[in-house]
This record gives structure tokens, sequence and C-alpha cells, in this order.
């Protein structure tokens, strides 16, 4: 007497592919995220560091930022990491528009780098990390002797204090190598996308410290002088 | 002999990882570095009119209109007239046989005073139109003009050729497409 079975076959097949498939998934997304078993600590120390990209722009332009970060190393796989920062710019008058910009605020960014070489101990590192940032800042604004086209009336225009905010988080690509003891030098390229903003009444802003110009590219890079401590 | 190999390999690695970090890091600086201008293609801060029958249906004007202002100096000027023509815009002194208009707004005075100057074959007929707001700065960028918009508050006016103008949307910005008044002309002019 033969049975109907009671899923057909090719169902059957489907379904046991596509657990294996999420088997398999499971199994590599674990071997990502565990640790390494081998003889070296888990906890590997700190380490500070400071950005030279940001300093470079505030001498070379009008806006740049002093950054530092503390990082936590876990046995040279993952790295915790908290980055803090003064920005500012300082447009002090646009030779076509006439605008002046003024901003200087603290931003902070935490999150966290994975080491992706497979030889995790060595004097090399490659990093994929993960961010979010924020910071809270008041703008100046100004164009004076505005004339109105068609009135002809002089007016001015700009805000002064105007409160705003940014959110944003950023997927960082770093490097970095051992150049003597506890001195490394590295660098990161980031790709930052906007998350939340206020821009108070004025529309938009133009330098948001840490961020970088807003609209316009959003890329960005830092090159770290870094210390092990 | 092997060892030595060995030990010239890892130095010379040691020196092109610097050299690599610091092209990167100066590919990175040129990134940051890099700006574009990204200004509104539609820069124009106007308040848009839409003549209209009593049954609200669009009503080309058929007197002409022309709509003067009186400058900080005390001088009087007619205002540009700016109207679309087969989709392209077009700037007019006078309008005729067209139901939508635009015409600029000051950028900071808190009552912009207008005369509607209804002219026929016969006769010419004035309104005064009073419109009050509140003006905003709006900034987009260093590298873009400065320019304010405009949170429209009240409107009165006289009744020689103007039935009722009627305010429909307040705020006054770069939208060119959104309607602010309903300008009803009286039945027989």
């Amino acid at each position: 007497m033969m049975y109907k079975p009671f899923i057909s076959i090719s169902i059957r097949k489907l379904a046991i592919s596509l657990l294996l498939l999420v088997s398999a998934s499971a199994s590599a997304q674990l071997k990502f995220f565990s640790i390494q078993k081998d003889s070296i600590p888990f906890f590997r120390g700190f380490a500070v560091s400071f950005d030279l990209v940001g300093l470079a722009m505030m001498e070379l332009s009008d806006y740049g930022q002093y950054e530092g970060a503390l990082r936590i190393n876990l046995h040279d796989e993952w790295f915790p990491i908290a980055e803090l920062g003064y920005g500012k710019a300082n447009h002090s008058d646009d030779p076509v528009t006439h605008i002046r910009y003024e901003t200087a605020a603290p931003y902070f960014r935490i999150g966290i780098d994975k080491n992706l070489l497979k030889q995790k101990h060595g004097p090399y590192r490659l990093y994929a990390g993960l961010r979010y940032a924020f910071t809270s800042y008041k703008v100046d604004l100004a164009r004076d002797n505005l004339t109105d086209p068609v009135w002809k009336w002089e007016t001015g225009f700009g805000v002064k204090d105007e409160q705003c905010n940014y959110h944003w988080i950023e997927i960082a690509l770093g490097a970095d190598a051992t150049i003597w003891g506890p001195l490394h030098l590295g660098w990161s390229l980031r790709y930052k996308r906007r998350i939340a903003h206020n821009d108070g009444v004025i529309g938009r802003t133009w330098y948001v410290p840490g961020y970088g110009v807003d609209g316009d590219t959003r890329l960005g890079g830092t090159f770290n002088v870094i210390i092990d401590i | 002999m092997d060892k030595r190999f060995r030990q010239g390999i890892l130095t010379m690695n040691r020196w092109l990882c610097v050299v690599l970090i610091l092209f990167t890091s100066l590919v990175s600086l040129v990134i940051s570095s890099c700006s574009s201008i990204d200004c509104p293609v539609e820069n124009t801060v106007s308040v848009q009119y839409e003549i209209r029958d009593k049954a609200g249906n669009a009503l080309p004007i058929t007197d002409s209109l022309s709509v003067v202002t009186t400058r900080a100096d005390g001088q009087n000027i007619v205002l540009d007239i700016t109207t679309l023509n087969n989709g392209q815009k077009v700037l007019l002194n006078r309008l005729i046989d067209k139901s939508s208009f635009s015409l600029p707004i000051s950028y900071s005075h808190p009552e912009d005073v207008l005369f509607f100057c209804f002219k026929d074959s016969v006769k010419t007929l004035v309104d005064t139109v009073w419109i009050k707001k509140d003006d905003i700065p709006h900034f987009e960028s260093v590298d873009c003009s400065a320019a304010f918009f405009h949170e429209l508050t009240s409107v009165r006016h006289t009744h020689n050729a103007i039935d009722s103008l009627v305010l429909i949307n307040t705020s006054v910005t770069y939208d060119v497409q959104t309607v602010h008044f309903y300008l009803y002309p009286k039945t027989g002019n």
C-alpha cells in the first residue's frame, strides 16, 4: 500500500536547503563575533590617538577639528572606541556672498572596530567599524547691508546663537601599523550618513562640528598617531 | 642567509606600509577638503496669485493688470509680473489673458503696499493692497546668496476692482507651485 507524502518532495527539499543555509549563515556570524582561542589574554590594554587630518584642515582652511580617541584592545580583535573632538568654523567674509559663518562646539563618536586580518596579533591591523556620532552647536550667521533688489531698503541678515544639533553614523575602514614600541600610525576612511538633525529657523547649516560641511561629500578621513598605554 | 632575507622582507614591508599610510592619508585629506557648491536652482521667493470667478474657476483677466509699489527713495516703480507662457517663465509689466501670476515680496519690510491697476480701453481702477508678514532669514550655504522666507500674517485691500483677496497659504518659500492668494475681481469690471 502506497502512502501519499504529507508535504511534496520539492517543498521538503526547499525547506531543508533553507535550514542548511540559515544554519551555515548563523555559524558564519558566530565565527565573525567569536574571539580566536589562543594564549594571548583577552584584555590587551588601552590606546590613545590624535587625528592629524582635522588639524591640517584647521590650518589650511577656515574650518576643521581637534580630535582624540580612546580605544580598548580586546584580544587584538575587537576595539571599542570613543572619539572626542572640538570642531570649529570661522568663515569670516565670503568674497562672493559676503556671508559670515561661525560655530564652535564639541562632538563625540562611540563605536567599535573589528580587526579583519587573519593574523590578529601581528604589527599590522585592518579595521572595519561603525560609529554613532552627535554634536550640539550654536551658529552665528550674518550678512550686513543686504539690499532689497526691488524696494532698495538695506537690511541685515543673520542669526545669533542659533541652537542646532546633528546625529549621524559613520562606517569606517582603516588600517594601522606598529612603527616603534607603543607607537602606531594609522588612517581611516569614513562614510557618513545623517540620521537626524535640527538646523534651527535658518533652514540649513554649513559646517557641522565633527561631521564637516553639510550636503558636501559623505566621505571623510582621519590620519591617526596612536600610542598604546 | 634565509633569516637575513626574511628580516629584509619584513623591513621592506614595514616601509611599504608607512608609504601606503602616508599616501592614503593624503587621499583622505584631499577627500575631506573637496567641496561642491550646491545652491538651489529655483531661488526666487515670490507670492503666487490666482484669479478666480465666484464659482472657483480660474478666470483669465480681460483688463490689463500692472502692479506699482513705492521704493525706499520714494519713487513709484512698476513691479515685474511673472507668469508662465508655454511652460516658460515670462516677466511682464502688464498682465492680460492670464489667470495666475507671481509678484515679488520685500526682504524685510513688515508690510508691503502694492497698487493693483486694472485698465481697460475706457478707465483705470486702482486698488491698494497691504500685505503684513514676518520675515525669516533663509540660509543654504556660505556659497549661496542670502534669502528671506516669509510668513504672511494678514491682507487688506480697497474694493474698487477687487472683490476679495483671500489668503490661502501663509508660507512663502522657493516653492512656486503653492498659491498664496485667490483674487476675486468684482463682476462687471
